[in-house]
């Protein structure tokens, strides 16, 4: 399973596929999302980005691999392990992306700060601590709609990419999804987000498990 | 496997001998496997591509798909490789598995090794003897020199080898060959051919698809017929097979593990090796005697790398002459045990490298104008 995994991760570097979206990424959090003083506002940015960002990686890991390449390591590791190691794979350069959204946002934010004593320090770790859980869910339901919405399950590149669009509209702009309702609670009073605070990361859970279930269940179907 | 960290890739002619005719006891590898009542559609409103399919492929079997295009042999081959999940009845039993697809794409970002060091990680392999084994499978093959080059810039031929090589490097228990010898120069073929004949004597289960009907057809396949989703035992042996399929199979099985005992045991292989082959070759019978030359025409061989100490192999059937110059090895045969004796050449050893194969109007014979190895 691990080297599986690092063949994908490897596949997906040197054909360079992760550079699209990583410059998408890139562009939002520096570009459109750039001037957010607040560290609060800037975490939420970042971590809204990270949908759109990681499911098209997650696109761009699934569809790396010529079906013959794909069968050859599907016959040593079987082809459902071979999908959740190409997911995982995706996931884990998807977390080096948030990694750099999170520094740039901290980053950026430490200047307005710096005269202000430790009550504010204090203020900032918090926020911060939300940003970095509102970070994890959308990493966590850019992967889900990565994998929802592209080979195996969806096949055909017209439809696989309007439904991901699709998807990550209704993930970022939804009331009802765990990526909308993390970033609302990012640099807002506690008690304002202390009602059910587990509840986003356990339904992103809960959606990626079921996303790549259903992928690796597929991939074991699929023709080419 | 004890003898084979000293011996190489030929130690199972060692350690167990050549196959024993009926099946004998088997060692090394997982006991095949079996498909029950297994049916494949691509969708609940699709038609079923194979239905109701019930097959035994134990250990040491070798397996020719047959049919037309379009007929389903290679959705059976996937589903049998486990590449494909069937949509009912069930898979028993899954060895190691290596598959080679028929064309397999240049596309991907790696060189020739790297690829091949992830694949064999995802076999289970790992470190030193990982990286040996596949300059052992390369080598084999004739792509060696080709170890670094971009899988991206390669010929189809060249990328064929690695598909191959990539499927050889466990050893597989069970090996699935889909049109596996297309693209593959003469002496990669042989090679290919060989490692079959190594697979199946290691007790692996070989199964394959090809359009020359001749393919290993000397090697005893058992030939299954795919036609409307159905798949039928075809039990009678091919056309201008003497003898019938099976027992003409287990004499070149016997050839080729007895010619590479002969040769390795007087390599020094110790003394069990020489007890060994020598209860391989009592009794043996004149399965190695020289063959009249068939339709005047011959076969030249040459081959490079052969080991200075080692004598001349003996028993090879339809040799008619053989010299040497250090290690360069030429050998003049009737062309219809050409196969058999290349891989037993390439089954000493890997320093062994076949330099030319290619055929010759004979002393009586005076047609003219075939290719170089245009047996195939």
């Amino acid at each position: 399973m691990i080297a599986v995994c690092r063949y994908q991760a490897a596949l997906l570097l040197r054909s360079h596929r992760w550079i699209p979206p990583a410059v998408l990424y890139v562009l939002a959090v520096a570009g459109l999302g750039g001037g957010s003083p607040p560290l609060g506002d800037g975490l939420r940015w970042s971590a809204l980005m990270l949908v759109p960002a990681v499911a098209w990686l997650t696109r761009s890991m699934l569809t790396a691999e010529p079906g013959a390449a794909r069968a050859c390591v599907a016959a040593a590791a079987g082809p459902r392990r071979t999908q959740v190691a190409a997911l995982l794979a995706a996931l884990a350069i998807g977390a080096g992306y948030a990694l750099v959204g999170v520094a740039y946002e901290v980053v950026t934010s430490v200047k307005p700060m710096n005269p202000h004593g430790s009550v504010r320090l204090a203020a900032t770790v918090s926020v911060l601590a939300g940003g970095l859980v509102a970070t994890l869910i959308c990493l966590l339901v850019g992967s889900a709609v990565g994998a929802f919405c592209n080979p195996p399950l969806i096949r055909r590149p017209a439809a696989a990419m309007l439904s991901t669009t699709g998807a990550v509209v209704l993930a970022l702009a939804s009331n009802v999804s765990p990526a909308n309702a993390a970033a609302r609670t990012v640099g807002s009073a506690p008690q304002a987000s202390s009602w059910l605070p587990g509840l986003p990361v356990i339904a992103a859970v809960a959606l990626l498990v079921v996303a790549w279930t259903a992928s690796a269940l597929a991939a074991g179907h699929r023709s080419g | 496997m004890l003898a084979g960290v000293a011996l190489g890739g030929e130690a199972w002619l060692l350690v167990g001998g050549p196959a024993p005719p009926g099946g004998g006891p088997r060692h090394g590898q997982e006991d095949g496997v079996r498909l029950e009542r297994v049916g494949k559609r691509y969708g609940i409103r699709q038609p079923w591509i194979v239905r109701d399919v019930n097959l035994d492929i134990p250990g040491g079997r070798l397996v020719r798909l047959e049919g037309r295009n379009g007929s389903g042999k290679s959705t059976l081959l996937r589903i049998i490789a486990g590449v494909s999940v069937p949509s009912s009845g069930r898979v028993i039993g899954r060895p190691g598995t290596g598959y080679v697809p028929e064309r397999f794409p240049p596309g991907l970002p790696f060189s020739a090794r790297d690829y091949l060091t992830h694949l064999g990680r995802a076999h289970g392999l790992a470190g030193q003897a990982l990286g040996s084994r596949i300059d052992e499978c390369l080598d084999r093959l004739g792509g060696a020199e080709f170890a670094a080059v971009p899988l991206r810039t390669m010929s189809k031929g060249m990328c064929q080898k690695v598909a191959v090589a990539q499927a050889l490097l466990p050893r597989p228990g069970l090996l699935v060959l889909d049109e596996a010898w297309t693209g593959l120069d003469t002496a990669a073929r042989a090679a290919l051919d060989g490692a079959v004949a190594e697979r199946l004597a290691d007790g692996g289960a070989v199964v394959f698809v090809d359009h020359d009907p001749r393919r290993l057809a000397e090697l005893g396949a058992e030939r299954w017929q795919v036609s409307r989703g159905t798949v039928e035992v075809v039990a009678d042996a091919p056309a201008g097979l003497a003898g019938g399929a099976s027992s003409q199979g287990t004499a070149a099985r016997k050839d080729l593990a007895a010619n590479a005992l002969a040769a390795t045991g007087r390599h020094g292989g110790g003394p069990g090796a020489a007890g060994l082959a020598g209860d391989g070759l009592d009794g043996d019978g004149p399965a190695g005697a020289a063959a009249e030359p068939s339709g005047g025409r011959q076969v030249v061989i040459e081959v490079s790398g052969y080991p200075a100490d080692l004598a001349l192999p003996e028993r090879l059937p339809g040799v008619l002459a053989m010299s040497r110059a250090q290690d360069r090895l030429t050998i003049r045969m009737d062309p219809a045990g050409s196969d058999i004796v290349l891989r037993a050449l390439l089954a000493i050893g890997d320093q062994v490298r076949v330099r030319g194969v290619r055929e010759e109007p004979g002393p009586q014979g005076r047609e003219r104008g075939e290719q170089p190895g245009g047996r195939r």
